[in-house]
């Protein structure tokens, strides 16, 4: 399961440090922090505070493509976006660190998976305001081609509900990441246990 | 490492093709050339980097990233140039090691005592003249700042803000190293004569 952070969208004071304590009691994530608010100090201050709170948790910390972020302030991953720095040279200058991608075609996906990164985030799968942006969604027929192509765990992201992840373990995903229900931070412990009841163990 | 005296340093804008930029500043013997867009994707930035670098060793000129030591990272750049607000020098040295050249910008010699503390291997200080290539919300703090900030952090300074080639002099005989432009070489009908105009005017002084 990956938890994606997203202050831009509503601009709540505190809602990044209050997600990272709530994975204290929740099971173990990946907690990708999606700040472009913020400008490099910030996120830098940010990052410095939460990495051991998510440590702690037996969670990861990937900090949205600064992975000079990433190594400073202690997290343990990066997230690529599509358009990053080339992934092999991402992946040369942190030994080290979980490296991830988000990927919108085909071709993206089978460059990051020769790249050596260690998992893809493929969507949007279903309709999702906050992933308008990258396009329409591709559905889980195109997922299910992307997971048979790529040999590194696929996560699917866009518009999925708890419902809905069986269906993507079923095209093959490894897992499933999601922003906006993790918005209200305190019940998130229960709303990742719930994700984690739709999906096989 | 020293920083040559006398130095250009011109750093990108946000218009021009920057690669392009570059060649004529370096063709009008700029000592560095700073990438800086702050609306440029990372592949986008590491693309155009991975060239400017290429033209900055084939002229022995410095190629400096503005704010993204990941992408300085990537592709090796000489050094970076963080700002207050970009991360802090220490941890962009740990990262890029012992040789790189990293610049801070400040304002006061407080942030310069800090700068040199923080193991900065040059300042930038500005805004010495008023400017509109950023929005500058302090007054600018003149010619007469230079040496008291220079002295307090003894680092080289490169002078940044509103210097153009009337003034450009100025700045070299108020105690600065080397003079950082934007505009008066981006927005130059013939970057490469502005750039070798302004050269010309520093090693005058």
């Amino acid at each position: 399961m990956i938890v994606s952070s997203g202050g831009e969208h509503l601009a709540q004071r505190g809602l990044v440090q209050k997600q990272a304590q709530a994975l204290a009691h929740s099971a173990p994530v990946i907690f990708q922090i999606r700040e472009k608010m913020l400008d490099a100090s910030s996120l830098w201050a940010l990052c410095h505070e939460i990495a051991p709170v998510i440590d702690a948790a037996g969670s990861i910390l990937a900090v949205n493509e600064r992975f000079d972020i990433a190594l400073a302030a202690g997290a343990k991953g990066v997230h690529l976006p599509e358009s990053s720095c080339p992934a092999d040279t991402v992946r040369k200058a942190t030994k080290g660190l979980i490296v991830g991608q988000s990927v919108h075609s085909e071709t993206s996906a089978l460059k990051a998976s020769s790249a050596g990164l260690d998992y893809l985030l493929f969507g949007p799968v279903f309709h999702t305001p906050s992933k308008e942006p990258f396009g329409p969604p591709q559905g889980l027929e195109r997922l299910r081609e992307i997971c048979a192509k790529v040999r590194i765990p696929v996560f699917a992201v866009g518009g999925i509900t708890p419902d809905k992840a069986l269906a993507c373990i079923e095209c093959g995903a490894w897992g499933v990441a999601a922003l906006t229900p993790f918005l209200d931070a305190g019940s998130m412990p229960e709303t990742i246990s719930r994700y984690l009841s739709f999906m096989p163990s | 490492m020293t920083l040559p005296r006398r130095l250009l340093c011109v750093i990108t804008d946000e218009r021009s093709d920057p690669v392009e930029l570059a060649r004529m500043a370096l063709e009008g013997g700029a000592g560095i050339v700073q990438l800086r867009r702050k609306t440029a994707s990372g592949r986008q930035l590491f693309e155009w980097a991975v060239r400017i670098q290429e033209l900055c060793r084939e002229r022995q000129a410095m190629f400096i990233v503005n704010d993204r030591v990941d992408i300085a990272l990537a592709m090796q750049a000489d050094g970076v140039h963080l700002g207050q607000q970009d991360m802090p020098a220490p941890a962009a040295r740990a990262l890029l090691g012992p040789g790189a050249i990293i610049g801070v910008s400040v304002s006061c010699t407080a942030e310069a005592v800090s700068a040199a503390k923080d193991g900065a291997n040059y300042i930038g200080v500005g805004h010495i003249f008023p400017t509109y290539s950023k929005d500058k919300p302090s007054p600018p703090l003149g010619t007469a700042a230079i040496k008291p900030i220079r002295n307090a952090a003894q680092l080289p300074v490169i002078a940044i803000g509103g210097i153009e080639l009337k003034n450009a002099a100025e700045v070299i005989r108020a105690g600065a190293s080397g003079i950082a432009v934007i505009s008066a070489v981006s927005e130059s009908d013939d970057p490469a004569d502005a750039s070798r105009e302004l050269v010309r005017r520093i090693r005058q002084a």
